[in-house]
């Protein structure tokens, strides 16, 4: 078996320590500017988002978007996917709509994403086949307009883009979400792209009402 | 707080964004240029989706250098191709050398775990070992003076059963042995804003962070 260097270990025991410090000196920060901040974060949670993004390291979803704790109830899977058979996700999708009626979900991809470059790599992948699987779906519904795109990272770029229209599409499948926004007139689904070259984020402009109207004629679950 | 209007909460968050990338890019106008070049983050952090803890914040750290899943009460299912695959990803692929699963305070999914209300279907299901859990460690929990102890307690056993869970991931298994990969748990006081580090049994307190056969 290999075992770590001392060096290796030190290294590593730093990196790790080093979140603990920071950790501390965060809190610390914000007990000095408001001393009620975390006892009122203690007293439960109301978020107004949801957000559904990559699992990428550069996408700290509060960071972001200037968002503070309390604010946004997040899940992060490989490529920002909504699988209507994944319990994980619609569990959270669950939980956000019928006990914190989130008034917003956005669903936020981006460009240069991984998951979607691996998912376009023709190679067995092992476990990450099934789960890569849905973006090769993706492509298979809109290959007329991908094919025709010859430039390799603008094909992506495009692909990462109609991954999230047809994961906020699945949103939209859900019981939670249909019957809420009967009831409520929310959440409102979003489509958004982060990109790295100037950190902003694009607004696909989905056209919430028209999708869910498109949805319902074949998933309609909203009487319940 | 009285809620915001509809079309302010989105305008909120994108008017967040632009500060974030405006003022980012005048500390180092190198930074989105570096980040476009790829990721190589160093730990995997498997948290819950609660609003309150927002990871790379409450640790300081800058983008990329967290890999990020997060569910309902930071639950990891032998079963679960979701985590399972953001495991393989991180672990297999992106190289994290430590994996870190924090469950919290107040969490209600350990709130839930304690009682027996109906949640629906979805959630009952995803939450029914969380709920496991209550059952197996029953004496311990009634001996506790109150619910906030028994859903601390609850989360942080949480927290050792999704590590049991994650030592059975392949990934993991070749990663430890090859290279030393390691795994963490920890507790994030919500009231205190502080992570404390979950002492495994039998590991080590000299390097306390290593699992004992190193
Ligand atoms: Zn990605
Ligand atoms: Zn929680």
């Amino acid at each position: 078996m290999a075992v770590p260097s001392e060096q290796v270990i030190k290294y590593l025991q730093q990196s790790h320590d080093r979140i603990f410090e920071n950790n501390r000196a965060w809190a610390e920060e914000h007990r000095k500017k408001n001393p009620e901040f975390f006892t009122k974060l203690s007293a439960g949670q109301e978020p107004d988002y949801l957000w559904i993004g990559c699992s990428d390291s550069r996408i700290p979803a509060e960071a972001i978007t200037g968002l503070g704790p309390g604010e946004m109830f997040i899940h992060r899977n490989i490529a920002n996917l909504v699988c209507n058979t994944d319990l994980n996700v619609m569990s959270v999708v669950n939980y956000a709509v019928r006990h914190l009626k989130v008034k917003h979900i956005v669903v936020c991809g981006h460009y240069g994403c991984g998951g979607v470059k691996a998912a376009m790599t023709p190679k067995d992948m092992g476990l990450l086949n099934p789960w890569l699987r849905n973006i090769r779906d993706v492509y298979r519904l809109h290959e007329a307009e991908l094919d025709q795109i010859t430039d390799e990272e603008k094909r992506y770029d495009r692909l990462v883009e109609l991954n999230v229209v047809e994961q906020c599409r699945n949103i939209l499948k859900t019981a939670a979400v249909q019957q809420s926004y009967a009831k409520n007139d929310f959440p409102i689904v979003h489509g958004w792209v982060f990109g790295f070259q100037d950190g902003l984020l694009k607004d696909l402009k989905i056209n919430f009402e028209e999708m869910l109207k498109g949805i319902q004629k074949i998933y309609d679950l909203s009487a319940e | 707080m009285a809620p915001i209007s509809f079309t302010d909460a989105i305008e909120r968050v994108v008017a967040g964004n632009r500060v974030y990338a405006q003022q980012t890019a005048e500390q180092d106008p190198n930074f989105f240029k570096t980040l476009a070049t790829g990721q190589a983050p160093e730990i995997l952090w498997i948290g819950c989706a609660d609003s309150r803890i927002p990871e790379t914040t409450i640790c300081n750290c800058m983008p990329g250098e967290l890999f990020v899943h997060r569910n309902i009460a930071n639950t990891v299912h032998g079963n679960d191709l979701n985590a399972a695959s953001v495991v393989e990803y991180a672990v297999a692929h992106l190289k994290v050398k430590k994996v870190v699963v924090c469950g919290h305070t107040k969490c209600g999914g350990a709130n839930a775990a304690l009682g027996d209300a109906d949640l629906g279907e979805t959630l009952n299901t995803w939450l029914h070992p969380v709920r496991e859990l209550r059952r197996k460690h029953k004496i311990e929990l009634e001996e506790l003076p109150d619910d906030d102890a028994r859903s601390a307690r609850v989360a942080e056993l949480n927290v050792h059963q999704s590590i049991e869970v994650l030592k059975q991931h392949p990934a993991i298994k070749k990663a430890i042995h090859d290279r030393g990969l390691s795994l963490h748990g920890m507790i994030y006081d919500i009231g205190a804003g502080h992570l404390k580090l979950l002492e495994e049994a039998g590991g080590k307190k000299s390097n306390g962070l290593w699992s004992a056969d190193h």
